[in-house]
Parts: C-alpha cells; sequence; structure tokens
C-alpha cells in the first residue's frame, strides 16, 4: 500500500526476469561467487538508498549523502590512523573509534540539514545542495585534497596504522565463511540486509514511522493531528546523514583510506535507487525492501552488461532508461487504477461544491 | 422568452442550465439572460450556485443540460479560450494576476503584441498605460502586480478584459476588499463600461449596493433560480427571504439537558492581524454554538487558533479554568481541544495512509512502547471508534483516499473521538456529505454535546447551524456581529447579522 505500482509487481518481476535472462545467456552469472560480488557492488548504493528513503518519504531530498561518504570517510580514516587515538584504544579500538566517528560524522551533517529545513523552512533541494558542495570542500579543506590512510614506509607508528586498517578491513572488506560458498560472505552485504531488515521494521513498526509517512502524505493534516512535524524531518535527515557516514566507514574499510572526492555522485544513484524501488519523490510512498530492490536491480543490471563486456557509457544510458521506465510503469498503472475508480463511480473525488 | 421592445439586445443569454457535481446539483435548469449596456446582479447564499454559474459562462466548467446563445448566436466551450475570443471575461474574487510581472505585461499576457515573434515591448506599454488612463488608473504601468493594492489589480483585470474587446465582463464578488472610496470609483468605471454596451455581472454579498448598481437582479438558491426582476422592485427584506427560503430543513435536535453546563473554554478578544478582530466567545459543557457568517468573515480563522494551527495576534483564552495558549496543535490537542478542518483531503486526513493509521495519528503514544506500535491493541482502538461514527463498511485497513466524503469525514470523527477530547471545533463538517450521512453526523455532534464536551460548529448552511445550535454567534468582516440563543435564531436574523453592511454614502 505504501509503495507505488511499479515496486508492488514491477520491480521485483523485472529483477527476477533480468536474473533468469542472465543467468541462461550469461555463463558465469548465476555462479554463487558472482551472485555474492553483486551483493558486495550494491551494499554501498544499498545502504544510501536506505538512508535517502527517509527522507524522500516524507517529500524531502537529501543531495548531500555522496558528499557525506567522502567527508565522513576522510574523519574516519583520520581517527583510524591517528597516533593518539592508536596510543589509547589500540588498532582494533582505533577501528571502533573510526566507525563511530564516521557514523557520528554523518549523522551531525544529517542534522545540520534537517535542522535548516524544519526549522528554517529552506527548500530540502536548496539545503542539501550547499550541503553537498559545502561537505565535499570540508573533506577536502581537513585532508588538503589527498587521501588518509595507508603510512608511509619511514612511519614511526607504521605497523600500528597498518593493524588498524587491517581490523577495518575486516568489516568494510571482510567475507564470512559461509559453507558452500568459497569466497564467504562479504560483510557490507550483510550489514545491508541487516539495515534493510532495520530500515523496514522502522517504518512499518514504530510511531516514528509512521509519523515518516503520515508527514510525506500530508503536512499540514499531520501537524493538525499532532504530529512534530518538525521532529519527524530532523530526524529523517539525520538517518540519511548517519547511513551515508556508516557507508562512507565500510567504503574506507575496504580501501584501507579515505579518499575527499570519495562518493562522488553517489547521491544520484541512491536517488534512482529509490525511485526505482517505487518510492515517490511526492513523498508518503516508498519502503525499505524497495530501495533494496531499486539497488539489486540496479547493481544485477551493471553486472550482467559487465560479464557481457558491454561498455560502462553503455551501462549507464540503461540504467537512465530503466529509471524512466520504472516511473512510467507507475504512472500507466495510476491511470489505469484512476479509470477504475471512474467508472465504479466512486466520483465523490471532485468533491466540487458551487459557489 | 421573446424580449420586450424596450429592453436593450440580449448579450448572452444562458437556458435551462444544469450542473451535476458528485452527491450535489449544483444548478437546476436556471435561466439567466444579460443585456447589452446593463448590470445584472446574481445573488445567493455560500453554495447557492454563483459561482458554478459564472465559470460556465466563462467556458471553465460545462453545463450538463442547457444552451448559451451570445447575441442570438448558439455557442459551445470546451475551453475558457473560447469564452474569451467571444468577448466574454469572468474577473474572479481571487484575481489572477501574475505577481511577478508590472500590470503592462499582465494586460497583454498571452496576446502580446509582437514584431516577428519578439515582443514588442514598447507598444504593449503605451497601450497599456492608456487603457489605464481610460480606467482611471493612476499608477505606474510598469509595477509589479504585487505591489498594487485590491483595487488597483481590479482596474488592471478591467483593462485586461478592454484589451481583449470584452462584450461581457462579470466580476465575482468586487467590493469585498475594497475600501468606500474604491467601491465608487469602480462603480464609476461600471457605469463607463455599460455606457459602451458592455453587458455586467456583479456577484456580491452586499444588497444595498446591488441594488444601487444593477437593473436586474437573479437570486439563486440551492442552485436553482428563485427570483428575477428589475432591481427596482425589491428591498434587502425581500431578497433576504428569497435567499434563505425553506428549502431544506433538518429536524432540530435538542440537547438532553436544557441548561448549559459550566464553561469550558472562554476566550476573550482574540485578533489576528488581518484575519479577525476582538472576538470573544464561551464554549460550556454539552452546549453546541453555531459560527455562522459568510465564507471568508473570519470563523474558520478564529476556530484553526483556537486549535493551536495559527497564532494570535491579541487576547486571551481560558481552558478549563487555567489560561490557554497554544502553540501548536499538539500542544493545543494536549490541552483536549481538537479542530475537524474544513477541507478533509488537505487538512483533515493523510490519503494515502489507511483508515486505522489515520483515526490513531494524534493518540499513537498510547499504541506504542519504547516507539514501537503494539498493533492488536492500536487495531481494536480504531476498530472501536470507527463502529461509533458507523463507517459503512467498517473497514480499518482501507486507504483513506478511496473513502466516499461522507465516509472520510466519519474517519476524521473517530480520530478525535479517540483523543479523547473536551472542546470540538467543527468547521463545515458536513460539506460535500450527502443528506443521508448528514444527520448521522448531526446525531453524533449532538451526542458529544450531550456527553458533556464543548462544542463549535462552523456552518455556510444556515439550516444546518439552525438545527444544531444552541446559541449562535455570528461573524461578519473579521468580527463577531451578533449572537443569538436557539429560540431567537431564524435564517433571516441570521442572514441579517452576517450581511456585509454596505459601502453605503
Amino acid at each position: 500500500m505504501k509503495t507505488r505500482a511499479t515496486a508492488r509487481f514491477g520491480v521485483p518481476l523485472a529483477l527476477a526476469g533480468i536474473v533468469v535472462v542472465a543467468g541462461v545467456f550469461i555463463p558465469g552469472f548465476m555462479s554463487r561467487a558472482n551472485l555474492t560480488t553483486i551483493l558486495l557492488h550494491v551494499s554501498i548504493n544499498g545502504i544510501l538508498a536506505l538512508g535517502s528513503i527517509f527522507v524522500i518519504i516524507t517529500a524531502g531530498i537529501d543531495l548531500s549523502v555522496g558528499s557525506v561518504v567522502g567527508l565522513a570517510g576522510v574523519l574516519a580514516a583520520m581517527a583510524l590512523t591517528s597516533g593518539t587515538v592508536l596510543h589509547v584504544f589500540g588498532p582494533a579500538g582505533a577501528a571502533v573509534v573510526a566507525a563511530l566517528v564516521g557514523i557520528g560524522a554523518g549523522a551531525l551533517v544529517g542534522l545540520v540539514n534537517g535542522g535548516i529545513v524544519a526549522r528554517l523552512g529552506v527548500a530540502p533541494f536548496i539545503v542539501t545542495l550547499a550541503m553537498m558542495t559545502a561537505a565535499r570542500g570540508a573533506a577536502r579543506l581537513v585532508t588538503g585534497g589527498v587521501p588518509i590512510g595507508f603510512p608511509d614506509p619511514g612511519d614511526p607508528l607504521y605497523d600500528r596504522k597498518i593493524a588498524a586498517l587491517d581490523a577495518l578491513h575486516a568489516v568494510g572488506g571482510g567475507r564470512i565463511p559461509v559453507p558452500g560458498l568459497p569466497t564467504g560472505f562479504p560483510v557490507p552485504a550483510l550489514v545491508m540486509l541487516a539495515l534493510v531488515a532495520l530500515g523496514g521494521f522502522v517504518l512499518t513498526r514504530t510511531r516514528f514511522g509512521r509519523y515518516v509517512y503520515a508527514v510525506g502524505g500530508n503536512e499540514e493534516a499531520s501537524r493538525l493531528s499532532g504530529v512534530s512535524v518538525g521532529w519527524v524531518k530532523l530526524g529523517v535527515y539525520a538517518i540519511a546523514g548517519a547511513s551515508a557516514g556508516l557507508a562512507a566507514v565500510l567504503l574506507v574499510g575496504q580501501l584501507r583510506s579515505g579518499g575527499p572526492d570519495a562518493g562522488m555522485l553517489y547521491e544520484l544513484n541512491a536517488i534512482a535507487a529509490a525511485v526505482i524501488g517505487g518510492t515517490s519523490l511526492f513523498g508518503g510512498i516508498g519502503t525499505a525492501w524497495g530501495a533494496l530492490t531499486g539497488a539489486l536491480l540496479i547493481g544485477v543490471l551493471n553486472n550482467g552488461l559487465d560479464l557481457l563486456g558491454v561498455q560502462s557509457f553503455w551501462q549507464e544510458i540503461a540504467k537512465g532508461i530503466i529509471i524512466l521506465l520504472a516511473v512510467l510503469f507507475d504512472v500507466w498503472m495510476k491511470r489505469l487504477d484512476a479509470r477504475r475508480w471512474r467508472e465504479r463511480g466512486a466520483g465523490e473525488g471532485s468533491g466540487a461544491v458551487a459557489s | 422568452m421573446p424580449d420586450s421592445s424596450a429592453s436593450p439586445m440580449p448579450r448572452l443569454v444562458a437556458a435551462g442550465i444544469t450542473k451535476r457535481f458528485p452527491g450535489v446539483l449544483a444548478l437546476d435548469s436556471v435561466d439567466f439572460t444579460i443585456r447589452a449596456g446593463q448590470v445584472h446582479a446574481l445573488v445567493g447564499e455560500n453554495g447557492a450556485g454563483k459561482s458554478t454559474l459564472l465559470k460556465i459562462v466563462a467556458g471553465a466548467d460545462r453545463p450538463d443540460a442547457g444552451t448559451l446563445a451570445v447575441d442570438g448566436k448558439p455557442v459551445s466551450f470546451a475551453a475558457p479560450r473560447d469564452a474569451l475570443r467571444l468577448g466574454l471575461t469572468v474577473i474572479y474574487q481571487e484575481l489572477s494576476l501574475v505577481p511577478a510581472l508590472g500590470a503592462d505585461a499582465n494586460i497583454f499576457l498571452g496576446m502580446e503584441p509582437a514584431r516577428r515573434g519578439l515582443l514588442d515591448r514598447r507598444a504593449a506599454a503605451l497601450r497599456a498605460a492608456d487603457a489605464l488612463r481610460a480606467l482611471g488608473a493612476t499608477f505606474d504601468p510598469a509595477t509589479p502586480a504585487r505591489d498594487l493594492s485590491v483595487a488597483e489589480q481590479q482596474l488592471v483585470e478591467l483593462a485586461r478584459a478592454l484589451a481583449r474587446d470584452a462584450r461581457l465582463i462579470a466580476l465575482d464578488e468586487p467590493t469585498a476588499a475594497l475600501s468606500h472610496l474604491e467601491t465608487e470609483r469602480l462603480f464609476t468605471q461600471i457605469r463607463r463600461l455599460c455606457d459602451r454596451g458592455i453587458g455586467v455581472v456583479f456577484v456580491s454579498h452586499r444588497l444595498e449596493e446591488v441594488r444601487r448598481i444593477a437593473d436586474e437582479i437573479t437570486v439563486l438558491r440551492d442552485g436553482r433560480r428563485v427570483f428575477h426582476g428589475p432591481a427596482a422592485a425589491v428591498d434587502d427584506a425581500a431578497l433576504i427571504r428569497h435567499m434563505v427560503g425553506r428549502d431544506i430543513e433538518y429536524a432540530r435536535i435538542p440537547p438532553v439537558s436544557p441548561v448549559p453546563g459550566p464553561a469550558v473554554l472562554e476566550a476573550r478578544g482574540l485578533t489576528r492581524h488581518r484575519a479577525f478582530t476582538d472576538v470573544s466567545l464561551v464554549l460550556r459543557r454539552g452546549e453546541i454554538v453555531g459560527l455562522a457568517g459568510l465564507v471568508g468573515a473570519g470563523r474558520t480563522e478564529v476556530a484553526r487558533c483556537i486549535a493551536g494551527a495559527d497564532s494570535l495576534d491579541a487576547g486571551s483564552m481560558v481552558l478549563s479554568g487555567a489560561p490557554y495558549r497554544p502553540a501548536s496543535p499538539r500542544e493545543a490537542i494536549g490541552r483536549r481541544v481538537v479542530y475537524l478542518p474544513e477541507d478533509r483531503k488537505t487538512q483533515g486526513l493523510v490519503l494515502g495512509l489507511n483508515v486505522r493509521e489515520n483515526v490513531t495519528l494524534p493518540t499513537l503514544e498510547r499504541f506504542s512502547r519504547w516507539g514501537v506500535v503494539h498493533g492488536e491493541r492500536e487495531r481494536a482502538a480504531a476498530a472501536r471508534e470507527v463502529a461509533a461514527v458507523e463507517l459503512r463498511p467498517p473497514d480499518i485497513e482501507r486507504e483513506a483516499g478511496t473513502l466516499s466524503g461522507g465516509n472520510q469525514q466519519k474517519v476524521v470523527l473517530a480520530k478525535w473521538l479517540l483523543a479523547d477530547a473536551d472542546v470540538f471545533l467543527f468547521d463545515e463538517p458536513t460539506r460535500g456529505v450527502d443528506i443521508a450521512t448528514k444527520s448521522e453526523l448531526h446525531r453524533v455532534i449532538r451526542s458529544l454535546a450531550d456527553a458533556g464536551k464543548a462544542v463549535l460548529i462552523i456552518s455556510s448552511e444556515l439550516p444546518e447551524i439552525l438545527a444544531l445550535a444552541d446559541r449562535v454567534v455570528v461573524m461578519r468582516e473579521g468580527s463577531v456581529s451578533g449572537e443569538l440563543t436557539a429560540a431567537e435564531a431564524t435564517a433571516e436574523r441570521v442572514l441579517a447579522l452576517a450581511l456585509p453592511a454596505s459601502h453605503a454614502a
């Protein structure tokens, strides 16, 4: 009910269709190793899409998540390789601190976004566009433009820093041994699946989740019903920011470094996944499951085209077409729905009264 | 109907115009003739069908039955463009200028003089300045529309109509926002339009003005023409009698206890700039207070301020013995004051949520622990309240947007019943609702009062006010113009208090 028609059957069907076709025609696609690779590749975008749908369901938008990935990443990497942190907490402790710094920084940026949107009433598009630029600038400023992470060979703390990077890599690039999976199951994919489950729970079973849909569906009616609209908005931007922070930490772990330019254009991928997965940019509609299927559809498509040796340029074009198709399909379904309503004579919708 | 030789030529003849909206017969076989060089006034209560008739003349709505003829030739309009082309212009109360554009640019909007596809701005400015000067305007034609007063914007609209060679101009409540002097100036311009052979339709609630400017008067009531004749032949009392009529009547539902309880909410000197001034009223336990008045009299604004939806500029309130000044609806709900807005679709409900989710929205805290909603308890509570308001079918998982208007209103009601409020503020609770559901809602509202709640009901439908209210407070142009007991309240008296005082010279 809270998904667009596309997501209810269109996207899962398209996903299943692509998987079957790819499985039949592309050698190696259905291998367990390849399927886990797809999950790994999807995980960062999936996490960002999950955070983004909270914002989009309230009829907002967060364009800053890509830049937040960059900023939170360099801050996490700096914490991870800081002499003081290493001295106090040790390499494993530093990894924990780095994760907290990354997620915290993301959440903080989100709170600023949400605060400006909620209290000052500035359009989310503008606020997060400004934040997109500012956060990217901040990331470059604190790093001087170069990636943070791998120590110089002469660094007195070389061994400890390597140990710390390895500790975080156990999360960002780690694999959990699973019988039957020679390469194991990637930890980021596990994190993504866990977060989708958590996000779905929050959206469907908690008071906050209900308010998110209510505010996006009709802000004024929600306010008149006593919902604290401002707090809800603050919350969703904080969630989007924290998700971006978490994605950044996983990325730093995976790459063993935090670059100020990491996450460029990730916000658009996240929004694309959300839209393909049935989230309405007008608000009130969207699910965690939809965000996952949207991200998966993009990932499966990219992977299949990769295996076929199709140029990445064509992949971009394909993604564009899919976004358009997903939304068009939805428009058609709605029109069909509307016609059915009219024919049933449930026309009280117009509610027009004279004078 | 053959014209008598003395009457000027009919510009527009509308015959047997019928327009049906779901659940409402907005116009029922209405005849309406506008003659060249004359002013024809259109009068009626809110909802009588005036706006619908204007929309049909403007080509914005198509009649379900009936014919239109312009200068003797039958016409039918597919879009407002077609009506404009024949010289029929409607100037609505909400003026339709582009705020950022200058007066001159607005005049030629959509018909800009151009040379080889490029705007001829000099020509436009010159012609606009001429047109405005001819109407007696003194402001710079380049002034952006948003910086003009309402009266000046009206002149721009008139100039636009003239630039389009209008042969009929309809003015929807043109004097509502005008001062006495501005009204006089407008009347001068209207007479000049008539001298040019233009037919004028004048819609107003100000009866004295109507009789002064109009040659003919048509009174609409509930979509029917109930009076038509020369303006000289009627007085205010007769017009009011025609306007209120006796067509719809609801059985009065008396209170169980004839003596109201103690005061729950006392408001003194409430003022909100540009909305209402110095409004005082008392709501008592077990009593239904009707807040009557025309649309725009400030009734909704008063209710919204009491409910914390808007802020007050001045005044004080006491609720159950303690000072009360809500900063948000949330705070008002916490003090057990709830508001059921006029527009269910944009303010009352979240249409994308289902019935259950709407009903429990203000009270969700009660059904959750650590922020997690307890589904079983929520469902039980929603089902109980939905049964209390007789929602049919009582399906709590149905999306609110798919319900009929009456059912939607029942969902809003169920929501606030669950909130266990002491003060209920109803704004047009039965608008767009069918008759059977109306009486059901009336019964529920009365039972609320009988259960000791304080109830305020805003309605533009006089019979509804008369059937429900134990006391009627009438507002006129932002202030309270009178208060009547149920025994004193008659349609005529309420309407006489509600109609604005004329700007009589």
